[in-house]
């Protein structure tokens, strides 16, 4: 009944992983050629998940059962329409790459593009892992695969600094890895089984109770870290800000939104059970969520380093998904849903011109980079692009969530958290007016800057795609809006209203 | 044993978390961070275990001289797996600590916040 | 004592002592954890997987996709440490000039040096590292002749019984895991005992890429094999016991050589 696509879910996880153990292998003699490895990985990763997406769209979502062990005996792997995230993230990656290829030039010798490249694929594979996974055990190792990597990824740039922000990443990531698995723990020793759909299922015969909820409150806060929601984002900032760019893409982009994920798989088991009553918590995602928007675009404003400023966005961005989600209304969840892979695509636009310009100028300050405009005009403007579509206007991707958003709020009866959206697009907007204005309109301070060339094509042509794809999305942007109403009305009975 | 109906195990491993999670929080070094995180880890999985036995239960090996009620062999593979990430994630640590001291000199929070 | 600290602990503590205090009672053989899959697991292990040894055959059959991924796991701690800066190489000049200040400090104060770190402002800090200094001047290591003679004397013993561990983990607690630890034990041994020079090379240096994926690659190597044999993914095939330990031993073997060269590799790695 499932078309033989469905055979390549497993493989999709394995081969970026397998392709990881490889490439130090592959690249002894040519420390360069594990860039080259990583990216024919990714995209090969990339044609599968497409794959599995038309069999998703064709029959609806399917299962793989590992060792051929029946679901709740063995471990099962599921794909649904949570779980298509996995084909951007592949693309995403494929665009991203080639960037890196020149842009760690200034970052790292040579022999160390092996391990780095590696930790990359290492870092896609278990995101694709998390999503399509349907066992919780499974959930919490792939969440320590991303994690490592990501940070590693964090440290790999520079000295001191940056080991120490990847430190405080790590700590604080751990400490939420744990409170996972204490709740995996937890439902096994209800529920007798690791299976999501099986814990549900359990659950609901269980009903509710202290330990019950007491694991939902733990795996909500593990996501909560993992999505950089306030109050735990403390970790974000400094992490993405020192990280190199490329891997700021990767982070600010899809590492967390696995916090996401991660939150719309618990929401699936324990709604499908009935024994939460959800709305207090509903309220608190809401409030959290609006508390971000405002704070995240209100120290972005302050921010004279550009990869600070963006880092700070991604928490006020993050935090209009979490609103969206709170409101539990179909369209602020549909549009919650959908800001996760536009913002990836605005974010990964907007690191990776940032450091085009970082690389060319050696500067990163708003200050420093006074009238950049005139001598790099195609990454200025991907910029531009990048800025408007976050700040929300028409016609690009950004918009369409955020209205949505929006509606969704005053669906919902919640007009006062409406307006916070409209108050942080509103600071979101003066910062980026800052930052549009420096680069545009300010003569240069620097002969670095006056005298700068564009990148080479290597770097240039994703920063180039991926903006286009902002203003693509913008007028196509029912696609994606249209692909996530099915499974958000799944699952929105549940939610509790 | 079960005092007012709690059960005394459990308490201690939630006892044992809470002194990892003291340490991770107020010490200030480095090192004695990461070993109140690791801690923290052996909580966990020291749950885990005691959650997987069994009242007079013996190990789940099928020899001759093991006999019905068995422990339950599930929590014995998820900690398995749990310490060798528990180490991944040490060995990590250690190495940005490494990083750390060879940067700034010092592995004590306390004098990291006032380097300027 | 640090009050808030201690208030962060306790506000910590009280939820978990309710998430507890309300679990079915862990020695009842009624519990969930006993009579739903485990209890599966138990009567039909043997049969099934033909192992004896039931924590291994849910390692490596039932939930085995679980392990591949925990391999996974610490290869990406030695790719973590392999890809940070080693202590003293100079960040290279690309195209562009090195950035200024490479990293953001959002106080806003003086950019980062590049290659030394700068000298301590308290001669304190240096004492809790004091102790680490002593290996990585491996060679001069002042280790008594007797620490050398024994660490020399038992290693190979050590090694043999990690090897019985491997081979008995079918049929008693041992297994893949346990072995790699205890290789990597003696090679921390040797290495602090002997010099970390003479240790490396226990780990030649060409095979090293190799080594350190083969975890990994064994598990996908058997995974494959059981594609072929059985058309699921890392299935083993039921009735062919001589099959099934056959993968199973690749996959320990894998694991245990593996994990001992990344944790041994781990080790060398971590020096100033």
């Amino acid at each position: 009944m499932t078309g033989p696509w469905a055979e390549a879910l497993p493989w999709v996880i394995v081969l970026p992983l397998v392709g990881a153990a490889l490439t130090p292998a592959v690249a002894v003699r040519h420390p360069r050629v594990a860039g080259f490895w990583a990216w024919g990985v990714l995209l090969v990763t990339a044609v599968l998940a497409s794959g599995l997406v038309a069999e998703l769209l064709a029959r609806g979502p399917f299962s793989y059962e590992l060792g051929g062990w029946a679901a709740s005996y063995g471990i099962e792997l599921r794909f649904d329409h949570f779980s298509a995230w996995v084909l951007p993230l592949a693309v995403l990656f494929v665009v991203i790459v080639p960037f890196s290829w020149r842009y760690l030039d200034h970052v790292m010798p040579d022999e160390r593009r092996p391990p780095f490249y590696a930790l990359l694929l290492l870092n896609a594979g278990g995101m694709i892992g998390f999503c399509v996974t349907g066992d919780l055990f499974n959930l919490f190792v792939f969440t320590e695969v991303v994690s490592l990597s990501s940070y590693a990824l964090v440290a790999v740039g520079g000295r001191g600094l940056a080991a120490f922000a990847a430190l405080k990443y790590l700590f604080i990531g751990a400490v939420s890895s744990l409170l996972m698995l204490f709740a995996t723990a937890q439902l096994f020793v209800l529920t007798g089984s690791l299976n999501m759909a099986d814990v549900s299922l359990g659950l609901g015969e269980i009903g509710s109770g202290t330990a019950v909820m007491v694991a939902f409150a733990a795996f909500a806060v593990s996501f909560m870290v993992k999505a950089a929601m306030f109050p735990v984002h403390v970790w974000l900032p400094d992490a993405h800000a020192i990280a190199p760019s490329p891997v700021s893409a990767v982070l600010s982009g899809m590492v967390v939104k696995v916090g996401i994920v991660g939150m719309l798989r618990i929401y699936q088991i324990y709604f499908g059970a009935e024994v939460l009553e959800l709305g207090a918590f509903n309220l608190a995602l809401v409030w959290l969520g609006a508390v971000s928007i405002v704070m995240g675009a209100f120290f972005a404003i302050f921010q004279d380093d550009i990869k600070l400023m963006l880092a700070y966005s991604t928490i006020s961005n993050i935090g209009y998904i979490v609103l969206g989600l709170g409101l539990a209304s179909p369209y602020a969840v549909i549009g919650a849903s959908v800001h996760v892979f536009n913002h990836a695509l605005i974010k990964a636009t907007l690191f990776l011109a940032a450091g085009s310009i970082i690389h060319q100028t050696g500067f990163r300050t708003l200050s420093d980079l006074r009238g950049i405009a005139r001598t790099m005009p195609q990454t200025s403007a991907a910029m531009a692009i990048g800025a408007v579509s976050i700040v929300g206007l028409p016609p690009t991707a950004g918009f369409v969530c955020k209205w949505y958003i929006a509606l969704g709020a005053f669906e919902a009866n919640q007009a006062p958290f409406g307006f916070a959206l409209v108050f942080g697009a509103l600071f979101i907007f003066i910062y980026y007016i800052r930052m549009l204005n420096a680069f545009y309109f300010q003569k240069p301070v620097h002969d670095e800057v006056a005298q700068a060339s564009e990148t080479p094509w290597s770097m240039r042509g994703p920063v180039v795609l991926l903006a286009s794809l902002c203003l693509i999305l913008g007028v196509l942007g029912g696609i994606p809006l249209n692909f996530v109403e099915p499974a958000v009305l799944d699952l929105l009975p549940f939610w509790g209203q | 044993m079960q005092p007012f109906g709690l059960d005394l195990d459990y308490v201690a491993v939630v006892v044992l978390f809470c002194v990892g999670l003291y340490m991770l929080v107020a010490k200030s070094n480095l090192l004695k961070k990461l070993l109140g995180l690791n801690v923290m880890e052996t909580a966990v999985f020291a749950f885990i275990v005691t959650a997987g036995m069994v009242e007079g239960g013996d190990p789940p090996i099928m020899v001759a001289g093991t006999s019905a009620p068995f422990a339950s062999p599930i929590p014995h593979a998820m900690v398995l797996t749990g310490i060798v990430v528990a180490v991944s994630v040490t060995a990590v640590a250690l190495a940005l600590i490494v990083q750390i001291h060879a940067h700034f000199g010092t592995i004590e929070i306390d004098e990291l916040k006032e380097l300027p | 004592m640090r009050p808030w600290s201690l208030l962060l602990v306790l506000l910590v503590a009280l939820p978990l002592v309710a998430g507890v205090a309300t679990l079915p009672p862990h020695d009842a053989p009624d519990a969930p954890i006993h009579t739903q899959v485990g209890a599966l697991y138990l009567e039909r292990g043997v049969a099934e997987t033909g192992m004896k040894n039931m924590v291994t055959a849910v390692l490596l059959n039932y939930r085995g996709f679980d392990t591949f991924i925990e391999v996974v796991v610490i290869f990406t701690a030695l790719a973590a440490v392999l890809a940070l800066p080693k202590g003293s190489a100079p960040v290279p000049k690309g195209s562009a000039p090195v950035p200024k200040g490479s990293a953001p400090v959002p106080k806003g104060s003086a950019p980062v040096g590049k290659g030394s770190s700068p000298t301590s402002p308290s001669a304190g800090a240096a004492r809790s590292r004091e102790d680490e200094e002593r290996p990585e001047v491996a060679s001069d290591v002042p280790v008594s002749p007797v620490v050398r003679f024994v660490v020399r004397l038992l290693a190979p013993f050590i090694a043999m019984f990690a090897v019985a561990m491997l081979f008995r983990g079918h049929i008693t607690p041992g297994g893949g895991f346990q072995a790699a630890a205890v290789f990597a034990a003696i090679f921390i041994a040797l290495g602090l005992a002997l010099g970390q020079d003479r240790a490396a090379r226990l780990v030649p240096v060409d095979w090293r890429p190799w080594l350190q994926g083969v975890a990994p690659l064994a598990f996908a190597l058997v995974a494959w094999i059981g594609w072929r044999l059985t058309g699921a993914f890392l299935g083993y095939p039921i009735h062919d016991h001589t099959a099934q330990e056959a993968m199973g031993f690749v996959l320990e073997i894998g694991i245990a050589v593996g994990g001992g060269v990344i944790l041994a590799r781990v080790f060398l790695e971590m020096e100033t």
